[in-house]
């Protein structure tokens, strides 16, 4: 069973192939923006264009351009190759990533960079599962949050008496998730629009 | 004969459809937002990327389905790729980037106004290059010599606001809903034209421009003296767009070669006075008149799937890192418009 993972949620842009959860062939670049771009020619550059039987994509929350970019991509090559797409969440991996790197299976807090100066905030248990979903935050907030012993992301919590892993979240890492990690392919934003209706504005 | 995909996803329309190059529509999926932004009175452009990404899969299933194919029996994919609301439009060119690589077919990035300048060439195989292309939508109003597929002169364009803009800017101002074009034009046919004296911006000026701000802005002050019926209002508002469109495409027409066939197409072609002063303006000047059915005019994927065609059949395919353009002037080497900044 080959799985196709997408991820194109943060500032990463990364494709990976496995074959049950032996990493096959994967691309990692770090490009800040211009996921649209980089994105089929990355997976067209995978052993048989990437095709799969699945395709597991980064569904959120994380960049409102770079989730929409994956998800369309993931969509579309899921009925043009007729197979499943399924999603899985951003700070999942991220938290999933630190407790592979660090070898512990304590439980760790994921930090990642939001909208409007806004943070990603997740928590995950020691056995890698969320323990409530992603809230976005604004970084004084972070001052006041009880943060587990192991904070991982892309966002330093200043807090010296934690442990902190700069982590962007890595396609090649997805069999480090746990097994029911699995969500629709539905975009997750973490953020309403900015828009207010008319009647609101008033 | 080739039979082109084409999506289309950048302003608040959501289409797929599926076009043969004997100019044969095999089908036609088409989903509107408006309930998503009417209590915005306007397209919120993050609301209506997020409608497209929910969309353009399904759409995409139901146009395959609807025209009985796959996307094997499928020769190319086209997909808009500006200009217009980048969010959107990164939707819909992603998923027939990543259509076209699964499937192996070549991809074709349309320019969107290319969609509605070669639309009228869908439902009149009789349309040849050159022809004059009146281009009015929410985002354009332009006078355009269209000398081909790809290689098109810009004559004039307008300096300020886009006549489906003033348009839906006088919807808004007298509370006729959204979207504004159809609303205004449907209390127009209740009002009296003569009613409220409206300015007709650049009418008569030695230069080919069109000008439509300071028309809106009358619109408001005439609403704000509390003396006119909304349907007059509204009538003579769309007067006031009809006499300027007529004297500034009079203006051009005196000074060229006029091509034989006079064209209107974008979503402001939908209105039926507009469209019947360009048939009495044509007829005038021995031109055959040309305008794509009420439904064509307005975005639709039709369109998209035929430029892919049109441009398919001279070779024309793009690769996988094309980069969609919120800006994309179908002209790119007119002269700036006095005044007029990046509308032009």
């Amino acid at each position: 069973m080959r799985t196709l993972v997408i991820d194109t949620a943060t500032r990463a842009c990364s494709v990976a192939l496995f074959d049950g959860k032996q990493l096959l062939a994967a691309q990692h670049e770090v490009i800040g923006r211009g996921h649209a771009e980089r994105l089929l020619p990355l997976i067209a550059a995978l052993p048989d264009n990437g095709k799969a039987d699945q395709i597991m994509v980064d569904v959120g929350p994380g960049s409102f351009t770079g989730i929409r970019v994956g998800v369309a991509a993931a969509k579309a090559l899921g009925l043009a190759w007729r197979i499943q797409v399924h999603g899985y969440g951003c700070l999942s991996l991220v938290a999933a990533m630190a407790r592979a790197q660090s070898g512990s299976q304590a439980a760790v807090d994921v930090i990642m960079t939001g909208g409007h100066g806004e943070y990603f905030f997740e928590a995950f248990n020691d056995t890698g599962h969320s323990i409530a979903p992603a809230r976005s935050v604004l970084p004084e907030l972070l001052a006041t949050v009880a943060l587990a012993d192991h904070v991982a992301g892309d966002i330093d919590p200043q807090r010296g008496d934690r442990v902190w892993t700069d982590i962007l979240p890595d396609a090649r890492a997805w069999a480090h998730l746990p097994d029911d990690h699995a969500l629709p392919p539905v975009p997750v934003y973490g953020r309403a629009p900015d828009a207010k209706p008319a009647a609101v504005r008033a | 004969m080739a039979i082109i995909l084409g999506l289309e996803s950048s302003c608040d329309e959501t289409a797929a459809a599926i076009v043969r190059s004997d100019r044969t529509i095999l089908s036609h999926a088409l989903a509107g937002q408006e309930d998503h932004h009417r209590a915005f009175g306007g397209v919120v452009p993050e609301i209506a990327a997020r409608a497209h990404a929910e969309l353009m899969t399904p759409l995409v299933e139901t146009a395959l389905a609807d025209a009985g194919m796959t996307l094997h029996d499928v020769d190319a994919i086209a997909a808009t790729a500006g200009p217009g609301l980048i969010g959107g439009v990164m939707v819909g060119l992603v998923t027939a980037k990543a259509l076209a690589m699964a499937s192996g077919k070549p991809l074709i990035a349309v320019n969107h106004l290319e969609g509605h300048a070669l639309s009228p060439r869908l439902v009149d195989a009789d349309l040849s290059f050159p022809y004059l292309l009146l281009l009015v939508s929410g985002g354009h109003c332009q006078l355009l010599r269209v000398n081909g597929v790809g290689d098109y002169n810009r004559l004039a364009t307008t300096i300020d606001d886009a006549v489906g803009e003033a348009f839906d800017k006088t919807a808004k101002i007298l509370g006729l809903g959204f979207p504004g074009g159809p609303a205004v034009e449907r209390a127009a046919a209740l009002g009296n034209a003569k009613n409220v004296p409206l300015p007709r911006p650049l009418k008569g000026a030695d230069e080919p421009h069109f000008s439509f701000a300071g028309l809106k802005s009358a619109v408001l002050r005439a609403h704000e003296t509390g003396q006119y019926k909304v349907e007059d209002i509204a009538a003579s508002f769309q007067q006031a767009v009809i006499d300027c469109l007529y004297d500034r495409i009079r203006y051009t027409l005196d000074r060229i070669d006029a091509p034989a066939a006079l064209v209107v197409a974008g979503g402001v072609a939908a209105n039926v006075p507009i469209r019947n002063m360009l048939e009495g303006l044509a007829a005038s000047r021995g031109m055959r008149f040309v305008a794509p059915p009420l439904w064509l005019c307005t975005d639709n994927g039709v369109m998209i799937a035929w430029a892919g065609a049109e441009r398919f059949a001279m070779g024309l395919t793009d690769g996988l890192d094309f980069v969609a353009r919120p800006r994309w002037p179908l002209d790119p080497n007119a002269a700036p418009a006095r005044g007029a900044g990046v509308k032009a």
